[in-house]
């Protein structure tokens, strides 16, 4: 089904993930004015933006013996590990590229965020920085193996790691349908990946924003962006994997790819707010021996219907 | 494209583009003079440089994440060659995950998978 | 075109604004808060990511070094304001942002800035340089690197002293607690002595009406429940924001400003009811908080404490839904027109000390000297009634030893000492 893309989708692709990140942010800025009783203005979508120009014309910081290189490689990979996941995300019907390991692709950057932000509190040489990135570990450690499965789940339903492949085997029905649970552990995944709403273990308050708290300038507005951009790459990954990709009458294949992402990143924004903020040291239990096991007899149901 | 080609000319997009950042605040930013700062300490002087041996409790659930982590390794090939090689498949690999499985059952028992 | 300048002028539109609240400044920080949600400027969490450093409260001496350190880590562009009373919040802020804007001021506020913050503190200079690259082997840039110490379970391990407070988001700013860490185990922690009030010796916001009440003035039971559940409900704000649900924390937070706005009872009502379900009644929130900071009632009367910490009697889910609780009740009381009878209706933290030498008040359940191993078993011998928030930020030392950073923070927002209440006793004692 992925037909051969052209040269600019390396372009396209990134651009259009930064797009739907932007998206993100703006539909987030509309729901904290809601909640923050602030009437309501067409300048709180372009509001959060401002972080932009703030950023930019910050003065260096320089902290005692940073650090620096191991510090900077954590801020850049986490964005860049977003950008390099979409490659194999099909969009309608193209892919920057239908690797034919594609889901192990996004796994392994997806794990890449796994490095920066440990880096990213590591390099700093703070305390409150070092506890979160120690704390994104821990958060790892407890939603790798569940993501794991919930993602190999739609592999095995069509027998095939090419995402494009994925996206066509959902002819009649879609993969969110039979496999539910793969389904709401990917989506719950990606805010943990994302390290965003009830997963900012990592950059929590209570640790005065973690691996956030001694960035300032263009470090910051890396990190920051590769949350809304994984928010974004994490959506785009759920369409063919387990909404049927580009499949949806009327409209062309891309047209349905991005409206189905749209509703995926909404979902997520909107269910960032909806929970306090959870601690390893609690969900590490329950992933193991809940979210687990469940992911594993999940992947069986494809399994066995495929045999 | 070729894949190893789509996967390089992506990353040298993406770090570009975080280049073109770099460039853009090092252009715009007010002063070049880096501010030297201790690390935030809530208002106080830190006692100590942070980067130390960090205690890690959860040191027993990494053992663990490992094992599953290579089992990892054999599922993928697992994936493209269920329908060929049939039930055999199936089973063999449900069996291997039970049993990884009962591994994590009895570090649950153990207490390992809590640490406060 | 100047780039930098387009870009200061857009950046100035939402800055970040780093908030260091002075003992006795509870109503300019309340002011400052709604200010900044109203105008949607994020409050900083770091002088890192801050660009308005903005002080509330009557200036304190104790406190001008932690906030002078806070300004200094500030890069530039940087703007610093003062607010001493509400109504001058709205015009500091603004002020700030103007300044902001200018180029040329953020430029030579910055620099100035530098120049003058580089002497005092020559022991960070060296860190300027090169990653790693340090003086000397034991000290690099300055800085002793962690030392090591036993754990409980006799393992010796790498520690490092972090400082909560005085000035931490979302803390009660002006408590130090010292903690030792080892990962992110808290092995030890002290609580340093409160800092003396700098403006005059008044009663805590929070405890006003009691206070007015005590002196012979009439207060209507309505406008003690109004302030009560407002405290109750900063309270929560801070505890759901440490919590990591800033969603309902701003929801706690709206609903405390429009208390303190003189809001009637049929508006806030729902609110409030809607608030308690969604929190007390959040599964999740009880599973993160359960079985943290356990205090029985028994245990909270020999330390001092008084108060919704005591009639909890348990963990940290009891106190967060104690006071959901009293903020629904205290809501249906608004209009009531009887005279306030301390003894019925007791302040936010508890029953405030009879009006002796604030010495007495002050001093038996103070933290031990830093020396002494804090006592497991509370001394027999009652202590005489303090101020509520002195009891309460005595306990802490016990209750946060072994918990994990997170809970920590968890546990001293559930307790919730209020600063104000430790400054007004102490600027009493200053005073005579």
């Amino acid at each position: 089904m992925s037909d051969a893309a052209p040269w600019w989708s390396v372009l396209a692709a990134p651009a259009l993930l930064v797009a739907l990140a932007l998206l993100a942010v703006a539909a987030d800025g509309v729901l904290s004015a809601r909640a923050a009783g602030r009437p309501f203005a067409l300048s709180a979508v372009a509001r959060p933006l401002l972080e932009v120009p703030r950023l930019l014309v910050a003065q260096p910081r320089r902290l005692p013996a940073p650090d620096m290189p191991l510090w900077r490689i954590g801020v850049v990979t986490v964005p860049v590990a977003a950008v390099l996941s979409v490659m194999v995300v099909p969009f309608g019907p193209f892919a920057v590229s239908g690797l034919s390991v594609g889901l192990v692709w996004f796994n392994a950057m997806e794990v890449l965020t796994w490095a920066g932000l440990w880096l990213a509190g590591w390099g700093p040489n703070a305390a409150f920085s070092l506890v979160g990135g120690y704390r994104y570990l821990a958060q790892g450690l407890a939603y790798e193996l569940p993501l794991m499965f919930a993602l190999m789940t739609p592999g095995i339903g069509a027998q095939s790691l090419r995402v494009g492949d994925i996206a066509a085997a959902q002819g009649g029905l879609w993969f969110a349908v039979w496999m539910p649970v793969a389904f709401a552990v990917h989506l719950w995944s990606v805010l943990a990946f994302g390290f965003t709403g009830p997963f900012a273990y990592p950059a929590g308050g209570d640790i005065a924003g973690g691996v956030f708290g001694e960035t300032s300038g263009p470090e910051r507005l890396l990190l920051s962006a590769g949350r809304w951009l994984w928010l974004a790459a994490g959506s785009a990954m759920a369409v063919p994997l387990f909404l049927g990709g580009g499949a949806g009458p009327w409209l062309p294949g891309w047209a349905w790819s991005l409206v189905k992402t749209v509703a995926v990143l909404a979902l997520l924004v909107w269910a960032r707010g909806r929970l306090p903020m959870i601690r390893a040291d609690r969900y590490m239990e329950v992933a193991w021996v809940v979210l687990l096991p469940l992911s594993v007899l999940q992947a069986l149901v494809p399994a066995l219907v495929v045999l | 494209m070729n894949e190893l080609s789509a996967a390089v000319s992506l990353l040298v997009v993406a770090l570009a583009a975080v280049g073109v950042l770099y460039a853009v605040s090092w252009w715009s930013r007010v002063s070049a003079a880096p501010l030297s700062a201790p690390p935030f300490n809530s208002g106080r002087e830190p006692a100590e440089h942070a980067m130390s041996r960090y205690h890690v409790r959860w040191y027993p659930v990494t053992m663990l994440f490992l094992a599953f982590d290579m089992e990892m390794v054999f599922m993928y090939p697992w994936i493209r060659v269920i329908s060929a090689v049939g039930a055999s498949a199936v089973i063999e690999m449900f069996a291997f995950l039970a049993i990884l499985l009962a591994g994590v059952v009895y570090a649950w028992r153990e207490g390992a998978l809590r640490w406060t | 075109m100047d780039l930098t300048a387009a870009l200061l002028r857009a950046a100035a539109a939402r800055p970040h604004v780093l908030v260091a609240s002075m003992p006795g400044g509870t109503p300019v920080r309340l002011a400052l808060e709604r200010e900044l949600r109203l105008r949607d400027l994020p409050v900083a969490l770091t002088p890192a990511d801050a660009d308005i450093l903005l002080v509330a409260g009557p200036a304190c001496p104790e406190l001008e070094a932690a906030v002078e350190r806070l300004w200094q880590d500030m890069p530039a562009p940087r703007r610093r304001a003062h607010a001493e009373d509400p109504r001058e919040v709205g015009r500091a802020v603004a002020n700030a942002r103007a300044g902001l804007a200018r180029r040329e001021s953020a430029e030579s506020a910055g620099a100035h800035e530098r120049a003058g913050g580089e002497a005092p503190r020559g022991r960070h200079s060296g860190g300027g340089g090169h990653g790693g690259g340090g003086d000397d082997m034991d000290s690099p840039a300055g800085l002793p690197m962690a030392g090591q110490g036993p754990d409980r379970d006799g393992l010796t391990l790498d520690r490092l002293h972090v400082s909560l407070g005085p000035f931490l988001p979302d803390w009660p700013h002006g408590l130090t607690v010292r903690l030792t860490l080892q990962g992110d185990v808290v092995q030890r922690a002290e609580v340093a002595a409160p800092p003396a009030g700098g403006g005059p010796a008044a009663a805590s916001f929070w405890t006003q009406p009691w206070a007015r009440a005590t002196a012979g003035e009439r207060v209507q039971a309505g406008e003690a429940a109004r302030r009560r559940a407002a405290a109750h409900l900063d309270s929560l704000g801070r505890f759901l924001a440490v919590a990591g649900w800033p969603a309902a924390a701003t929801s706690a937070r709206r609903l405390r400003d429009d208390l303190l706005g003189g809001a009637s009872r049929e508006s806030v009502s729902p609110r409030a009811a809607r608030l308690a379900r969604r929190v007390g009644g959040s599964r999740t929130l009880y599973w993160l908080t359960r079985g943290l900071g356990p205090l029985s009632a028994r245990e909270a009367a020999a330390a001092g404490v008084a108060g919704p910490a005591a009639r909890a009697d348990g963990d940290v889910p009891a106190r967060y839904r104690l006071w959901l609780t009293t903020v629904r009740e205290d809501v249906d009381r608004l209009e009531e027109r009887d005279p306030l009878d301390p003894a019925r209706h007791e302040p936010p933290r508890g029953p405030l000390p009879t009006p002796r030498t604030p010495s007495e008040a002050l001093s038996p359940p103070r933290t031990p000297p830093a020396e002494l191993p804090a006592p497991r078993t509370p001394s027999a011998a009652l202590p005489a009634p303090a101020a509520p928030s002195v009891a309460l930020a005595a306990v802490l030392p016990r209750l946060l030893e072994g918990a994990e950073l997170a809970a920590a923070r968890l546990i001293v927002a559930s307790l919730d000492p209020d600063p104000d209440e430790t400054a007004a006793l102490t600027v009493g004692t200053a005073h005579e």
